[in-house]
């Protein structure tokens, strides 16, 4: 063990972004879905993963050990407004020739332009994908099957996972975009509260978010929630309050109250008038 | 994927099916390149930091570009009568953009999942009255609503038209046509008479005892001897024509106009 902790005595442990800043405050279902989303392992899709430990050598019978390595993938920036199922661009090099000199390339899945329907908002979305995601949805029987079944670390793109929270949100409030059928509802909402069960409130409301979105979405709450009332507005209560016990006959006259109300008032942005 | 989904919806796991993926993925879906590293890279020590790669470890070869291989089938159920593929509840094998641009997206069909199987089940079985006798049959009926039908009739010897004339004459367009689904107008046609030439009537065709359907016909006179033969008509079907019978005039003019018929011609 101590050998163990001298190893690790020098190394430097980069600080996560949950860590630091304004990602200690977020909430915790937001937590969660981050952990989720970043550090989940997600399915090989471009390379076959190695699962053995030991490979053995065809010809000379020589057992060599092996390691699971993944290919380092490259996220454009596109990658958020489009539905890629997994696949990423591949940076490298080919070597075409034994003689010839490695060229550079970038594998980058085809991509099309198609339509997504979510059964539980009720919508056609017009979407760029590829062969895979269409075929994803198709083997999970649904784009709202694919998106509430597949982790975060396999949706990976922000326009998903925003499509999965607006499904999660729209089931827990029972389908009302299904109002008028009543029917209809039940069985769009029967069909897919199973899923719903994996989410608590908190969660549902988190999901999805980018870390700069969430941090703008915690600090728009913890805005809304203090309400800043200006200094000036509290001392004048105090000050009519103050010449209202010395019993001064201007505190209670009507001038005092609408002092401001002049023409030049509602002109001016600043000079809303406050409750005193 | 799957690795992880059990941390992500554990809690379901327990509760329910539903989220296992055996059900649902048969096969291994890759659909993209599947790379692979030219030269393994080195290896890395229990617990210590990742050797960096180099250069040479970004040397891929292209394992398999699964965006060119054909995809299998795709079952699909329907939920409208298409025609040409079936009627509603009916399972059918059809290529996957197919099912999915022009079945699943327009609400034609829903997916084969094993919830939708049930429920469509016995839903030909519990209809009382059919709308189309089969999936080919509304392709059947546009395909005749099409057709001007030329019945070729004697120039010399009398005749009254009867089934078999027009049955013979379908035969040489390509459509066999069984004698007992041909009804004729109530009146009687006789020839030879050459007034009939510029004149077009309808014979009803019933498909499978089911639908019916309206064929506009004409009479074109013909006869072994050359000489005496009418001149070849080009394009006889582009024509617009008088009715036979003043009574069908309505309904001849509500039929499918033909390709290429021109309205002031």
């Amino acid at each position: 063990m101590a050998s163990k902790a001298l190893k690790h005595l020098r190394r430097f442990t980069k600080s996560t972004p949950l860590e630091r800043g304004l990602g200690p405050m977020l909430p915790e279902g937001y937590k969660k879905f981050y952990n989720e989303w970043k550090y989940s392992e997600p399915a090989a899709v471009n390379y076959v993963p190695e699962n053995q430990k030991w490979i053995r050598n065809e010809v000379t019978n020589e057992v060599l050990p092996v390691q699971d390595v993944p290919l380092p993938l490259k996220y454009p920036k596109e990658y958020d407004e489009q539905l890629w199922g997994g696949e990423a661009v591949v940076q490298g090099f080919q070597k075409r020739d034994m003689f010839l000199r490695r060229n550079p390339h970038f594998w980058v899945p085809p991509l099309q332009r198609s339509v997504v329907y979510s059964e539980v908002l009720n919508k056609h979305i017009s979407v760029i994908v590829t062969r895979r995601a269409i075929q994803l949805i198709n083997a999970n029987y649904g784009f709202d099957h694919y998106l509430l079944k597949t982790p975060a670390c396999d949706l990976k793109s922000l326009l998903p996972l925003g499509l999965k929270r607006k499904v999660l949100q729209e089931l827990h409030k029972g389908c009302p975009s299904y109002a008028d059928t009543p029917d209809k509802q039940q069985e769009i909402f029967s069909r897919y509260k199973t899923y719903l069960s994996a989410y608590t409130e908190e969660e549902i409301e988190w999901y999805g978010y980018s870390l700069k979105d969430a941090i703008k979405k915690y600090e728009d709450q913890i805005k809304a929630a203090t309400k800043v009332t200006p200094l000036k507005t509290i001392y004048r209560a105090e000050l009519i309050e103050k010449l209202k016990t010395a019993k001064i006959d201007e505190a209670n006259s009507e001038g005092l109250e609408v002092a401001g109300s002049t023409w030049m008032q509602k002109m001016n942005p600043f000079g809303k008038k406050q409750e005193t | 994927m799957w690795k992880t989904l059990g941390k992500a919806v554990a809690p379901i796991l327990r509760e329910s099916l539903i989220l296992t993926p055996e059900n649902v993925l048969q096969q291994q879906l890759r659909t993209t390149y599947i790379l692979k590293r030219r030269n393994s890279p080195f290896l890395n020590k229990n617990g210590s930091l990742p050797k960096r790669l180099k250069a040479k470890h970004y040397i891929y070869d292209l394992v398999e570009d699964t965006n060119v291989n054909r995809e299998p089938d795709m079952n699909v159920i329907l939920t409208t009568y298409v025609a040409g593929l079936g009627d509603v509840g009916d399972k059918v094998a059809v290529r996957p953009n197919y099912a999915y641009n022009k079945l699943l997206m327009t609400g034609q069909a829903v997916y084969a999942s094993p919830e939708n199987v049930e429920k469509f089940k016995d839903y030909q079985s519990n209809i009382e009255e059919k709308t189309y006798s089969s999936a080919t049959s509304q392709r059947a009926v546009d395909c005749l609503s099409r057709v001007t039908l030329s019945i070729i009739m004697n120039k010399e010897t009398p005749w009254v038209l009867k089934p078999w004339h027009v049955k013979a004459s379908f035969r040489k367009c390509g459509y066999w046509v069984p004698e007992e689904t041909i009804v004729l107008p109530t009146n009687p046609i006789t020839g030879p008479n050459l007034e009939l030439e510029n004149k077009e009537f309808f014979v009803t065709i019933t498909v499978n005892n089911m639908e019916k359907v309206n064929v506009r016909c004409k009479i074109h006179h013909w006869t072994t001897e050359v000489v005496d033969r009418l001149p070849h008509e080009k394009d006889f079907w582009k024509k617009k024509l008088d009715p036979v019978f003043s009574e069908d005039a309505a309904i001849l003019a509500e039929l499918t106009p033909n390709k290429g018929l021109n309205a002031d011609q």
